[in-house]
């Protein structure tokens, strides 16, 4: 998986990691056989729960939005967003907390300005792609973006974008995605710092 | 299933955290299913403060159920087919370890009110001693619900090195205030009944029931639900033939006067004081200024914290307290809430997803 080695890439050796939104564990569990991190993911399916445990990451059972405040105290390395800050209610506060217990993040997220979402809205319809596989009436997603859109936040909120990645559909950076990520990327991968 | 049951006297002098000392103790226990060779299949269960060391199976004494059977057993989440179960009576306890109700060897008379104040330490520190008895250098996992818990999260803190996983289920690191006041009001009822006679009631040939059926109907209610009570008894009225005394009108009362009454009869009122004193003071923050991180800090073992979304005795957020320190002391920690509409008895009912997380946990 190309995003996972991104983040491999930007994760330093023996790291305090918190994971939200971390599914089955498995990016904790190959960053704990890569970087020997020490990590901790957040989750709030049952089902990916179980999966946490059965492949020995430690995991809490949280809604993102509701209990991110309870790490307000803790000092992360790095936090890590992957796939997931559409999903919250409110993701500037959350993006906005996680800077404040990490001293920096890594935020994967699917773009909305893809031309394939940008067409199937033209033709009037809701967007189903390999990044966004879920239809509108099942989807998880409140506050889709596109690339455009967050960086404008980071931008207004004085976040720094350290490092950034426009992937395309196969999850590759190509000079499509490069040149014109707003319309060519499917996905962004950011490393963010604050202020 | 292979069940044993023993008592076993250690002659060495018990030295309590109160600062008293027992001169010799009595363990009694259950093992199911068998020691592996290596002697690393081992699993301890530790009960909750009205149990006892049957936690599964049938009793040979009076074929009674065990009270953790729906968690122990062949092909159950925790699989004797696989682990070597133990669970001990707490000392303290009537349930045939050295306790109120046993005799002390220094006058030959029942212990009594004279039986000394214990600890959710001591009883780790006797569990250790059985398990040094049995040979086993290591459990592969402590777990116990409620008081249960708070010796499964002792066991982590008191001996590292000896104990694999840990799994701290409806519990607390710290009783909350309205606990201590619950567990007040159960023992000022039995204080105040007229044979208590300051603990001393079995030398006076007698028994202190009503304040001890008192206590227990308390308790009972807040291990229980308001939605589990709701839905079992709602506000049915009792049917005139299986009443248990003229005075009741609902079915609900009629249930806490059963219960109550069995209890009363078969537990020891110097155990119900013991037990629920252990719980308050039961606080492995305070050798570290209240700080239960560094309480933590020394744990090698994983954790399994699980709360109830019904308990309100010790509620989802006292598990995720302790989740979050130990995440604090950077320990493997997994913090996960469950529905179990029996309010805190939860951890004694089995479901689809409990059953999967613990096997999760033990197997991972």
């Amino acid at each position: 998986m190309p995003i996972t080695e991104i983040i491999k890439k930007w994760i330093t050796e023996g790291a305090n990691v918190i994971d939200f939104g971390c599914g089955d564990g498995s990016l904790l569990c190959d960053l704990k056989d890569s970087k020997n991190i020490n990590g901790y993911g957040i989750e709030i399916d049952p089902d990916q729960i179980e999966l946490c445990i059965e492949n020995g990451v430690s995991v809490i059972e949280q809604d993102i939005d509701q209990g991110i405040q309870d790490f307000s105290s803790f000092n992360f390395d790095i936090a890590i967003m992957a796939s997931s800050i559409q999903c919250l209610k409110n993701p500037d506060v959350a993006l906005d907390k996680m800077l404040d217990i990490a001293d920096c993040c890594i935020v994967t997220l699917p773009n909305f300005g893809h031309w394939k979402c940008r067409l199937d809205v033209f033709l009037g319809r809701m967007p189903v792609t390999k990044s966004l596989p879920v239809t509108w009436y099942e989807t998880n997603n409140y506050h889709l973006c596109t690339i455009k859109d967050f960086e404008n936040l980071c931008e207004e909120r004085g976040f720094i974008l350290n490092k950034r990645k426009y992937l395309n559909t196969n999850y590759k950076e190509s000079w499509l995605s490069s040149l014109r990520p707003n319309l060519f990327a499917a996905e962004g991968v950011y490393l963010i710092e604050k202020e | 299933m292979k069940v044993t049951s023993k008592k076993i006297k250690f002659e060495n002098a018990l030295s309590l955290e109160c600062g008293s000392t027992l001169p010799s103790f009595e363990l009694m226990f259950e093992t199911y299913g068998e020691l592996n060779k290596q002697n690393s299949n081992a699993v301890l269960v530790c009960h909750a403060f009205s149990g006892n060391h049957h936690a599964a199976g049938e009793s040979n004494l009076d074929s009674s159920i065990g009270w953790w059977d729906q968690m122990i057993g062949p092909n159950k989440a925790i699989d004797t087919n696989k682990y070597f179960v133990v669970c001990s009576n707490n000392i303290g306890g009537c349930g045939g370890s050295s306790g109120p109700t046993t005799i002390n060897p220094t006058n030959e008379e029942v212990y009594g009110a004279d039986f000394p104040v214990v600890s959710v330490v001591d009883w780790v520190n006797t569990q250790k001693i059985l398990m040094d008895y049995l040979g086993i250098s290591k459990w592969e996992l402590v777990l116990g619900g409620s008081l249960g818990g708070m010796q499964a999260l002792q066991w982590a803190i008191s001996y590292p090195e000896n104990i694999n996983k840990a799994g701290i289920f409806a519990a607390a690191a710290q009783a909350s205030t309205q606990n201590i006041a619950m567990n007040e009001v159960a023992r000022e009822s039995i204080r105040k009944d007229e044979n208590f006679y300051d603990g001393h009631y079995l030398k006076n040939n007698t028994k202190p029931k009503k304040g001890l059926k008192t206590a227990r109907m308390l308790g009972h209610i807040t291990y229980l639900s308001e939605e589990h009570m709701d839905l079992r008894f709602g506000r049915k009225f009792q049917d005139n033939e299986s009443k248990i005394t003229r005075d009741v009108d609902f079915e609900i009362e009629n249930y806490l006067q059963y219960k109550g009454e069995k209890f009363s009869d078969a537990f020891d009122a110097n155990t119900y004081i013991l037990m629920t004193k252990a719980m308050d003071n039961f606080d492995p923050s305070s050798n570290e200024d209240g700080d239960l991180k560094k309480a933590l800090t020394n744990i090698k073992s994983k954790l399994l914290i699980i709360g109830f979304k019904t308990d309100w005795l010790f509620p989802p957020k006292k598990g995720k307290e302790i989740q979050l320190a130990a995440m604090e002391a950077g320990i493997k920690s997994s913090f996960v809430v469950l529905d179990g509409k029996h309010g805190h008895d939860s951890f004694l009912f089995m479901s689809d997803r409990y059953f999967k997380i613990i096997r999760s946990f033990i197997e991972s």
